[in-house]
């Protein structure tokens, strides 16, 4: 037994019932989640191989930001009240819209319930119902991520992204693996047009790797359409699932060619979860499984300390251990991009991140911008020099001298300066921990305006909806009327 | 219907453009007649010149560096040719440059000061000649912004607005004897030139602060230059005009 870190309500990871969890550090100074089903026996998962890197993590408190409307009591306790219940501590930042159940992939580690057959796809009304309730909820919409299935199968999809255009919102990211895009190059330049985002899986280069995560290979139709976005300007995310042993020794190289790749603006690696079709059965024994922490250091390792644990923060907008962001500064001459934690303190990082889950310029980010040339200009360390020298091409760029520029084209002008690096780490049914659900501000969105966080939504309420599982299970099944909150509260 | 500067001979330097370029329009409607000069843009030189003539004025035009004498000399030495004289100078041409002290090289403070503070001598200088030989003329110098900026007022920038006030002042009290007016038109943030490039949240911070709770547009601040070089303002020299929405 180690060192209790602290109790948590968990899932038992064959029948979904909430169960008392301890997190405890073992001598090795790892941390592990266990837990015991009255049925299915005890459990236990390892969540971190750094003790002190997930106690001081999960230290850092999110700026408290609850939801103002949560249409659902709090009834069985979490996680079994989602849509937000009065519990949960953050609002949507990020609204996440399931459009089709259709994928024209298979994946073995897919973690999301699709079937292929009798095929989903949502209608435009609903989208529209959709968008209101946002409206309702946030004042104004600033993002919204498709997902699927696949959604570009979606017959209506140029419709869905036309209403999300008009009804104002900034941001329209699309997740896809690429394929559908690989093979239309007319849709790829009205992506451009609309200025929509796409976010694209990209596990690995390795064509073995690619059979054994995604079921075919793919690299090269995911380069042909990474090709394709940067002829038409569409700004593009890569999201890698990282498995130990598989592709984590790849992460330096997929960071490489993100950074050298002018349209991807953001890499976000998420860590393996063992749940949805795919995920539940790939790898029995579990070993691809990988924590937060240990994507930070494969980091650093395969990018030669470019880019280090040190540079990343957790997200004010989430629990900490949910999301880790760092910010890089491209060196227009070519040098290896600065990490912004090298000239402003990690402090001040993260309250520039407090409104949303990615910088926007702001008079916090003016303020730190500012205090950085400062201190820049007075040290003596080579490397000051040469990212002085970065932030004033950077500023050449906001306010050109020979020419005016529009706010957008500024706006533009500041994000192609600049990438970031996002370590999501999703939860499944092993490693649930309704601590950090109830700090998740990622949301699935619905038409009757119920907002439920992803994990949630996939690991235990997509399994509810018909559309999704050809046979739904029943849902007092699990929670029955047991008050969940009581058990969170261990003897 | 006669306008307020009906056959008055106008000059405003760095017309091509913002708020020079609204200027010139606003004389132009106002019955003036218009010249100005730019530096490098030829394009948006020629579509003034073009917007220009669609009202009936049909401008001068001079391409130069304001803080060349020999430039300022020519352009005065021509208009005085062409028009016989010279009645209101509006010194406008400005840079907009957005930098902190960590930043500002001596090249930057150069071609600040030299642009916001020795052109307006310059051309000052050339213009004063003829008006007070005719006893009659006005001056307007165009402050450049507010400090409304990524970050707040920059050294060089602050410098030059402070020595324009200066050079304001002085003038105005030197050239009034003969009958002539200076003044100084500071607007805050408008819908041309800077106020279209600052990030969103700063706009907002304007917005909030002024009483108007808006920016303004380039026009309104037009109108105002109409009046403070027309034969209506009679009474005001060495005087500071903030049309800035209440800051
Ligand atoms: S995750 Fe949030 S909304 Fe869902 S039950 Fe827990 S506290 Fe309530
Ligand atoms: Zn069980």
């Amino acid at each position: 037994m180690g060192a209790l870190l602290h109790p948590t309500t968990s899932l038992c990871r064959t029948c979904k019932r909430a169960l008392p969890a301890l997190v405890e550090a073992r001598e090795d100074r790892s941390v592990w989640l266990s837990k015991s089903c009255p049925e299915h026996g005890a459990q236990s998962v390892r969540l971190s191989t750094d003790a002190a890197w997930y106690a001081a993590t999960r230290a850092v408190k999110p700026v408290a930001s609850a939801p103002r409307r949560t249409p659902r009591p709090v009834h069985f306790g979490c996680p079994f009240d989602c849509g937000a219940c009065a519990q949960h501590g953050q609002k949507v930042r990020l609204p996440v819209v399931t459009i089709t159940s259709a994928c024209n992939l298979d994946c073995p580690i897919c973690y999301v319930y699709n079937k292929n057959d009798g095929t989903w796809h949502m209608d435009v009304a609903a989208f529209r119902r959709i968008l209101q309730h946002l409206k309702d909820d946030l004042g104004e919409v600033d993002i919204v991520n498709f997902t699927g299935g696949e959604p570009f199968l979606h017959p209506e999809f140029m419709t869905f992204l036309e209403v999300a255009r008009d009804a104002g919102v900034h941001r329209v990211t699309i997740c896809s693996n690429g394929l559908f895009l690989a093979k239309n190059e007319p849709l790829v330049k009205r992506l451009g047009e609309l200025g929509a985002r796409v976010a694209l899986s990209f596990d690995t280069f390795d064509p073995q790797t690619d059979v054994v995560l995604q079921g075919s290979r793919l690299v090269e139709a995911k380069l042909r359409a990474l090709d394709l976005t940067e002829k038409y300007n569409v700004d593009v995310t890569l999201i890698p699932v990282m498995t130990k042993g598989m592709n984590d020794h790849e992460v330096g190289a997929i960071l490489r060619m993100a950074m050298e790749r002018p349209n991807v603006r953001h890499v976000e690696l998420h860590t393996i979860t063992y749940t949805g079709q795919g995920g539940t059965h790939f790898d029995p024994s579990r070993s691809g499984r990988i924590s937060m922490v240990e994507v930070l250091d494969r980091i650093a390792e395969t990018t030669h300390g470019w880019l280090t644990r040190e540079d990343f923060v957790s997200s004010p907008c989430a629990h900490p251990l949910c999301y880790q962001i760092a910010y890089l500064l491209l060196d227009p001459d070519g040098g290896p991009p600065v990490p912004f934690t090298r000239f402003m303190p990690r402090e001040a990082l993260y309250a520039c991140l407090a409104e949303r889950l990615y910088l926007e310029p702001s008079r916090a980010l003016e303020d730190a911008l500012q205090d950085a040339m400062d201190r820049l200009w007075v040290s003596d360390e080579p490397e000051a020099e040469r990212t002085l020298k970065i932030l004033r091409q950077l500023l050449g760029a906001l306010f050109p001298r020979d020419r005016v520029i529009t706010r957008e084209e500024a706006l533009r002008a500041a994000e192609r300066a600049s990438k970031a690096v996002y370590v999501h780490s999703h939860m499944d049914e092993d490693t649930f921990d309704v601590e950090r659900l109830a700090q998740c501000c990622d949301s699935n969105c619905a038409e009757d305006g119920t907002t439920i966080p992803v994990c949630a939504y996939n690991v235990l309420y997509k399994e509810k909806e018909a559309e999704f599982m050809a046979a739904p299970r029943s849902w007092g099944e699990r929670s029955g009327d047991v008050k969940l909150r009581r058990l969170a509260v261990l003897a | 219907m006669t306008g307020r500067l009906e056959g008055t001979r106008c000059l405003v330097t760095g017309g091509s453009r913002g708020l020079g370029r609204e200027l010139c329009l606003a004389f132009a409607r106002e019955g003036a007649r218009v010249a100005f000069t730019f530096r490098r843009r030829e394009a948006d030189a020629e579509d003034t010149t073009l917007r220009l003539r669609a009202l009936g004025c049909e401008p001068q035009c001079f391409q130069g560096d304001v803080a060349d004498g020999a430039h300022a000399q020519a352009v005065v030495g021509a208009l005085t040719r062409a028009w016989g004289g010279l009645d209101v100078l509006v010194n406008n041409a400005g840079v907009q440059h957005v930098v902190p002290l960590a930043l500002l090289e001596e090249p930057d403070w150069d071609l600040m000061l030299n642009t916001c503070l020795k052109g307006p001598y310059l051309f000052s200088r050339a213009a004063l000649r003829g008006m007070i030989r005719a006893r009659k003329g006005t001056i307007l110098n165009v402050g450049v912004f507010s400090s409304e900026r990524i970050v707040e007022a920059p050294a060089h920038y602050a410098a030059a607005k402070a020595g324009l006030r200066g050079l304001t002042d002085a003038l105005a009290r030197e050239v009034g004897r003969h009958g002539v007016r200076v003044n100084m038109l500071s607007p805050g943030l408008l819908d041309v030139g800077l106020g279209r490039m600052l990030m969103p949240h700063r706009v907002e911070e304007y917005r909030a602060q002024a009483a108007l709770g808006r920016t303004g547009t380039a026009e309104e601040v037009a109108r105002m230059a109409v009046f403070l070089v027309s034969d209506e303002n009679t009474f005001m020299t060495g005087a500071r005009v903030t049309p800035d929405g209440g800051l």
